[in-house]
């Protein structure tokens, strides 16, 4: 069918009444044939990337392409069709129907696609056969193992031999001799036309991947000496969604923490006055930025490093702030 | 997808078995109540056609020939029965009164005093109607009386001489029949007046203070004293389809709500909704048919030993599948709502 290309894709949802914009300007290329691995931790947008490439999720902005067709743009049932004809689904949990068969639930988007029940189960047959399962065709998925109920899952995903094959955490439940059934089966699926995209943060999928997209930017965990950052009244310190290193004390001004709801307003969340620290959970846990922090009149601040700050705050005189400054303001940014 | 709706009701069958027991037991009482009330107007209809009259004449202003009568003197009656165009005529007196029980107790009956070979007097199943003072035939529902056994009415002794299946009236008070004099002393102390005349023929005058009434006004006649038993029997079957429809409704629902994730999967698979929808359909129509197919067969079984006339006729049991499907269809609408808006993004986890 052609290459996946993505282009300045931005992914925002709601969560609480808060907006939440896992993916920002995203642009990746995978030609046909290649197996593409979204790597990174809980959280950092793979599946909600790969739900947009499936044309389940809409992006807030960019576009994404499958050969001549731009999936962003297809609505209703242009966009079932897609789903139907033009991409296989590998879910995280399996996601098998209990109570059809392992060829009950391969048929399941053949008979969506409109094929006779003979044709359809024929099919399915053969899928489960392809995927190591012939004589397991009339079983319950919960009468087959973790690795069983993944490959029933890739056959389903090929029943239509649809051109994007995308798989969430396909290793997420699987001991290592499952594993090994199913990256054989992702990487032979790879060929040909075919694109195939797997998010995981499973490391072990690393040598399978003609490319490799990691979600979350490298942050440096090197020593590196305190930055000290000037601010005008109004001046943006970082944005919410953005990845950062360093964890800040005031110095002079305030400094206004803000969460942008998903209507686009904002929501003032707190002041951290001078000799207070904020913008600690980002760096310490790995996480985008939750909050965005701009002075509220002219400030300065300083940016510690998280092992210098750990450092500095189990030896509190060291830290060349009023003791109060050790007091965590509430909100997390 | 509807293999998947039937798979699934496999699935849950100990639910499915459950809601369909109780569903069917609901509908089994529904077909019941539906049956007693459509046995008061069979039986109200019965008893005037076997009084083989084509009309009656009352009193002016009277309501009907038997409890919304104005009892008129006998040499009345006996004027209006000769009137031009009348065939045939016979003056009837109609009371109620209470009738002792072989196996003790008393019992309610209505009593309908006549005369054998005319218009008001009904021709018997087993034996013979009454021909003179002394005799009386009764209904086959007075349990415990057969032709040859003597019942006391208001202590007057009458031999049974004859019986008339299944002839009740009033909600299943069974109907006794008696010579004209007999019915006077029982319900009139002897005095000589009637309740009505019944008629064959049509008398091409009238005279002043009285009035023609048709069978069907004789029919309503019966049904009035009984029309607040038979709208609460109509109120009834009501509740009975609207908890019918609710158990059917929360097993949808409930199997909406468990099978968000599937659905969700279905969708982002590519089914089209409206395939998804059909099946959870299907599901409510198969679940209200199977409990409307028991519970045809729990008012068949029951019926028969009811204490009232239970009409249920085969059209009943052809529409109550049909009205079953409907209210299923219907009681599923806020799980196929559920349904319609389930995020396709679900079967990720969530975006």
């Amino acid at each position: 069918m052609g290459d996946l290309v993505v282009d300045d894709l931005t992914i925002q949802y709601s969560s609480n009444g808060y907006a939440v914009r896992p993916i920002e300007h995203l642009d990746l290329h995978a030609p046909a044939g290649s197996l593409v691995l979204l790597l990174g931790p809980s959280g950092c947008g793979k599946t909600s990337l790969l739900s947009c490439l499936g044309g389940i999720l809409r992006p807030r902005s960019g576009t994404i392409h499958f050969g001549d067709l731009e999936v962003t743009s297809l609505r209703g049932e242009a966009l079932t069709a897609y789903r139907r004809a033009t991409v296989g689904i590998v879910f995280q949990a399996f996601n098998l129907v209990p109570s059809l068969s392992a060829r009950e639930n391969v048929v399941v988007p053949l008979r969506a696609a409109g094929w006779s029940r003979r044709d359809a189960r024929s099919r399915a047959d053969a899928l489960l056969a392809q995927v190591g399962l012939a004589d397991r065709a009339a079983h319950l998925p919960g009468d087959l193992s973790g690795g069983q109920q993944q490959r029933v899952a890739v056959a389903r995903a090929l029943a239509l031999d649809p051109p994007l094959l995308i798989a969430d955490e396909p290793t997420a439940h699987l001991d290592y001799v499952q594993v090994e059934e199913v990256l054989k089966v992702l990487r032979t699926l790879a060929a040909g036309d075919r694109v195939v995209v797997v998010a995981t943060h499973d490391q072990r999928l690393l040598p399978l991947a003609d490319q490799v997209v990691e979600l979350v930017p490298a942050v440096s965990m090197s020593e590196r000496e305190p930055e000290q950052v000037r601010l005008r009244a109004g001046e943006v310190l970082f944005s919410q969604g953005a990845w950062g290193e360093l964890i800040y004390v005031v110095e002079r001004g305030e400094i206004e923490i803000v969460v942008e709801r998903d209507d686009g307003s904002e929501e003032l969340r707190a002041v951290v006055p001078a000799g207070e620290y904020f913008g600690e959970f980002g760096p310490l846990f790995g996480m985008p930025r939750s909050a965005t922090a701009r002075a509220r009149s002219a400030a300065t601040v300083t940016g510690y490093s998280t092992r210098d700050f750990r450092e500095r705050v189990q030896t509190a005189d060291a830290l060349a702030v009023p003791a109060r400054s050790r007091r965590r303001v509430s909100a997390k940014a | 997808m509807l293999v998947a709706a039937l798979r699934d009701l496999q699935w849950r069958r100990r639910r499915v078995l459950i809601a369909i027991v109780g569903t069917g037991l609901v509908f089994g009482m529904t077909l019941l109540m539906t049956g007693v009330s459509r046995g008061f107007d069979a039986e109200a209809s019965a008893t005037v056609r076997d009084l083989g009259a084509e009309r009656w004449i009352v009193r002016e202003g009277a309501a009907g020939p038997f409890l919304g009568a104005s009892p008129m003197s006998q040499d009345e009656a006996t004027y209006l029965a000769a009137l031009p165009g009348i065939e045939a005529a016979g003056p009837l007196v109609f009371t109620r009164k209470s009738v002792n029980t072989p196996k003790g107790g008393e019992v309610d009956v209505n009593i309908m005093g006549s005369t054998a070979g005319r218009p008001g007097m009904p021709a018997a199943d087993e034996g013979r109607p009454p021909t003179k003072a002394g005799e009386v035939m009764v209904s086959s529902r007075l349990e415990g009386y057969r032709v040859g056994d003597t019942l006391t009415v208001a202590g007057t002794s009458l031999l049974v001489v004859g019986r008339v299946t299944d002839s009740t009236a009033l909600a299943g008070t069974p109907n006794v029949f008696v010579d004209l004099a007999d019915a006077q002393r029982i319900g009139f102390a002897g005095l000589p007046v009637v309740s009505s005349v019944a008629v064959v023929g049509e008398p091409s005058v009238m005279p002043e203070g009285f009035q023609p009434s048709s069978n069907a006004a004789a029919r309503a006649d019966l049904l009035r004293a009984i029309a607040k038993a038979k709208s609460s029997l109509t109120m009834i079957s009501v509740l009975l389809w609207l908890v019918a429809a609710s158990i059917i409704g929360a097993v949808v629902y409930l199997s909406a709500l468990e099978r968000q994730r599937d659905f969700a999967v279905f969708k982002a698979t590519g089914v089209a909704t409206r395939s998804i929808l059909a099946g959870m359909v299907l599901q409510a129509a198969v679940l209200a048919v199977v409990a409307a197919l028991l519970g045809s067969i729990i008012g068949s079984l029951i019926g028969p030993r009811f204490p009232m006339i239970v009409s249920l006729e085969l059209r009943a049991h052809l529409t109550l599948p049909l009205v079953a499907v409907g209210i299923g269809v219907l009681s599923s609408a806020a799980g196929l709502r559920r349904i319609a808006t389930i995020d396709p993004a679900l079967a990720f986890g969530g975006p």
